[in-house]
């Protein structure tokens, strides 16, 4: 698992080999008789299926909520925080897990806090201070991010992601992110729900609908940094949204819509790979991956935007 | 101050400069409208669904493009394209909610994420392919002014100045539609084709500015002028110049500030660098919007702080007064003053001196503190209020006489000597409250 071998035997294959070839790695996992390193495409799958996981579950919760926009305002946010992070740890080589968390962390809380300070304090409307927030705080990570490295262009491949640079240590990033929401949102699934749906009986049962609030940001804030190497800070948003708006298209119970939302997810994830695979060895296609799997959420969600509309449409007539 | 004015005069320099502050004053412009319709979010969305546009403008007149004049086709054919797609952003909003059944902040979002994502896609094919209209593309994410010339100026000024000249041609319409919606209906106004338009002068904007603010940033051009300017005034018109200003010295504070900031860090690496404009002018709106926030008269939160503070101290000084007038009337001691008024001694020190500064109050000669005549007419005056509208409630309103006293602590400091007339007469200029209490009679002229 820890080095990446220099053959690839995902190279040249089209999107139903690399499928195959998939298959045939796990069936060897499950025989045992695997070499004991991932290769590149296999590498960019987990880490992909992961990201794809923590969105997805974060995601219906921000949608249920109505926070779509602060997840907006925070994916912009996150860029600050891993920038101050990458300084104070004073590395330029891939993220160390607690400055990262830490960052994580503050910048859920920060942006949050601003948010609704800006609103209470000034009498701002709410959809303003998030937009002033969030592209101040945006700016100050692009500026600094210049200033420090000297260099105009890594703004422009923190909004874009690369998965073709990815390490283990990434992966192990974003393992640690997809475990710690899926631990979250299993132990408080009660208060979430109950806080998301009724805000009354959350205040009569003693659950802070506010501390949820902060809780869900910080973990939407989490997932962002854990996908910012592989996807950007700026795509996750579609990661976050895509996946719970196809499932919440599909199905009106809280259990399905997760469950319908990761699969919607981490399905596109090996899609995205798998085609991006496809376009390289068939048509000579370099493109960004993460990019290709943003357009495959969306594809997913037209397909079953159609589907439930032609549903409707026929029933009607029937 | 003579770098500064070289920025207009400087044939390189002037182009950038005008060229931005341009921008700003159009997205200044529209961000008034949008922000009272409380839509600051779609310029958010638009401005990222113009990516895939610019990118496809790009490769459309890329064939094209040689010599001298390829810089002003190239604008133009991202003009053309950002608004093409910009347009399919709004529709796809539209779509979401009227289709899907999608609440407008997921549909934004949802929109937001899907077009920037499929143009990030088209980006990066066009990486290793096209590597020369790559790097042109990827300036329109944080905006770089640097390499506007004259002629783009005047393409962007006269987009600027049809913005304008639309927000101008349908100020009352946009007015009324703004502050009343259902009047606007009822005055025959088309609501859904004033709504086109403002959405238009909104794609306009957005189109326009993200040459020197970008892709990503555009929406804080939207937002921060017009809440600063909001701070300010209530009048529509005056919002409008407000903002428009508040844009244009963004616009120039920002660009001046990117350029000699890239400056100076090209002369301690020796290399090149263009520090993107979006974020330098973004920094700079927002740097005025939260100095508005916090310092605008009236509105101001530390002027709002400050009155609050001033108009508790004068409750509690009130209350400490009219403590003393009523320990002279029932005898209570006053060291149990603090305890009694539930405030620290220091606060009541401070109290006490500032109201013996004043002259309401002065030493007795058990060591106590005693009440002077203005002090005295005073604090009968707040017991009388106090009084009165105890009456009032009981009287008038039917309140239990036991439930009277806790709204009476408050609107004694309220009433201004108007409505304490009219209660007076209301109540028959009245001798006892319903507690029995003596309401003192109104006696000299009080400040």
């Amino acid at each position: 698992m820890t080095a990446l071998a220099y053959f690839n035997p995902y190279s040249g294959l089209n999107f139903f080999g690399v499928m195959a070839q998939l298959l045939s790695r796990l069936g060897q996992l499950v025989v045992g008789s695997a070499e004991n390193h991932l290769y590149s495409d296999e590498l960019q799958i987990l880490v992909l299926m992961g990201v794809a996981l923590s969105s997805s579950l974060v995601g219906t919760f921000l949608i249920l909520r109505r926070m779509a926009m602060l997840a907006n305002a925070l994916s912009h946010t996150v860029l600050l925080g891993i920038v101050v992070a990458f300084i104070a740890t004073g590395t330029h080589q891939g993220l160390q897990l607690v400055p990262t968390m830490l960052a994580a962390l503050s910048m859920g809380v920060i942006t949050t806090f601003l948010t609704q300070l800006l609103t209470r304090a000034t009498r701002l409307q709410e959809d303003a201070s998030v937009g002033l927030v969030f592209t101040s705080l945006f700016s100050m990570g692009i500026v600094a991010v210049t200033v420090w490295t000297r260099n105009a262009h890594i703004g422009t491949e923190a909004v874009m992601g690369n998965v073709d640079a990815l390490h283990a240590a990434d992966l192990k990033l974003v393992a640690v992110v997809a475990a710690v929401n899926i631990i979250l949102i299993w132990m408080f699934f009660k208060e979430y729900t109950i806080t998301t749906f009724d805000a009354g009986l959350a205040s009569a049962l003693g659950i802070s609908t506010v501390f949820f609030d902060y809780l869900l940001m910080v973990q939407a804030a989490a997932t962002s940094i854990g996908a910012f190497r592989a996807v950007g800070v700026l795509m996750v948003l579609a990661f976050l949204t895509g996946p719970a708006l196809s499932a919440r298209l599909l199905t009106h119970r809280l259990s399905h819509l997760l469950v319908l939302a990761c699969a919607f997810g981490m399905s596109a994830a090996l899609f995205g790979v798998a085609i991006s695979r496809h376009l390289l060895s068939v048509y000579g296609l370099a493109m960004s991956t993460a990019g290709i799997t943003v357009v495959v959420i969306v594809l997913q969600f037209l397909a079953v935007l159609t589907y439930t509309r032609t549903r409707m449409v026929l029933a009607r007539s029937a | 101050m003579q770098s500064l004015w070289l920025y207009f005069t400087d044939p390189v320099l002037r182009g950038p400069t005008v060229g931005c502050m341009l921008m700003c004053v159009a997205a200044a412009l529209v961000g008034v409208l949008v922000l009272l319709r409380k839509q600051s979010l779609i310029g958010e969305t638009l401005a990222h669904a113009t990516y895939p546009g610019v990118i496809l403008g790009v490769l459309a007149v890329a064939p094209w493009m040689q010599g001298e004049s390829s810089g002003n086709l190239l604008a133009v054919g991202v003009l053309i394209g950002a608004s093409c797609s910009a347009l399919a952003g709004l529709w796809s909003i539209e779509a979401l909610r009227k289709y899907a059944g999608i609440r407008s902040d997921a549909a934004l979002c949802f929109v937001l994420a899907s077009f920037f994502g499929v143009g990030l896609t088209m980006a990066s094919r066009l990486q290793f392919s096209h590597t020369r209209l790559y790097v042109q593309i990827q300036q329109y994410l944080y905006g770089q002014a640097a390499t506007m010339t004259d002629q783009h100026v005047v393409l962007y000024a006269l987009l600027a100045l049809l913005i304008a000249i639309l927000v101008v041609l349908f100020y009352k319409e946009l007015q009324v539609i703004t502050f009343d919606r259902e009047f606007a209906k009822s005055l025959g106004v088309p609501t859904t084709s004033i709504d086109n338009v403002l959405f238009l002068l909104v794609v306009l904007a957005v189109v326009v500015g993200i040459r020197s603010v970008g892709v990503v940033l555009m929406s804080a051009m939207l937002i921060a002028p017009a809440a600063a300017a909001r701070q300010f005034t209530n009048r529509l018109s005056i919002l409008l110049v407000l903002a428009s200003a508040i844009g244009a010295i963004s616009g120039f504070l920002g660009n001046y500030l990117a350029s000699e900031l890239s400056v100076l860090l090209v002369a301690d690496t020796g290399g090149s660098l263009g520090l993107p404009t979006g974020p330098m002018i973004v920094l700079v709106a927002t740097a005025l919007t939260v100095l508005s926030l916090l310092f605008a008269p009236e509105r101001g939160l530390l002027l709002r702080l400050w009155r609050i503070a001033r108009f508790r101290w004068r409750c509690t000084s009130e209350n400490v007064l009219k403590n003393i007038w009523r320990d002279q009337e029932r005898g209570y001691r006053l060291h149990d003053l603090a305890r009694h008024l539930d405030m620290s001694r220091v606060q009541l020190q401070l109290i006490l001196w500032q109201l013996k500064g004043q002259g309401w109050i002065e030493r007795s000669k058990r060591g106590g503190w005693q009440l002077t005549e203005p002090g005295r007419v005073w604090a009968a005056q707040i017991v009388r209020l106090h009084r009165l509208w105890e009456l009032y409630l009981t009287d008038c309103l039917g309140m239990g006489v036991e439930r009277v006293h806790r709204s009476a602590e408050e609107m004694e400091h309220i009433i201004t000597p108007e409505i304490e007339e009219r209660l007076t007469r209301i109540l028959d200029n009245p001798t006892t409250d319903p507690h029995h209490q003596p309401i003192p009679p109104r006696e000299g002229n009080l400040a």
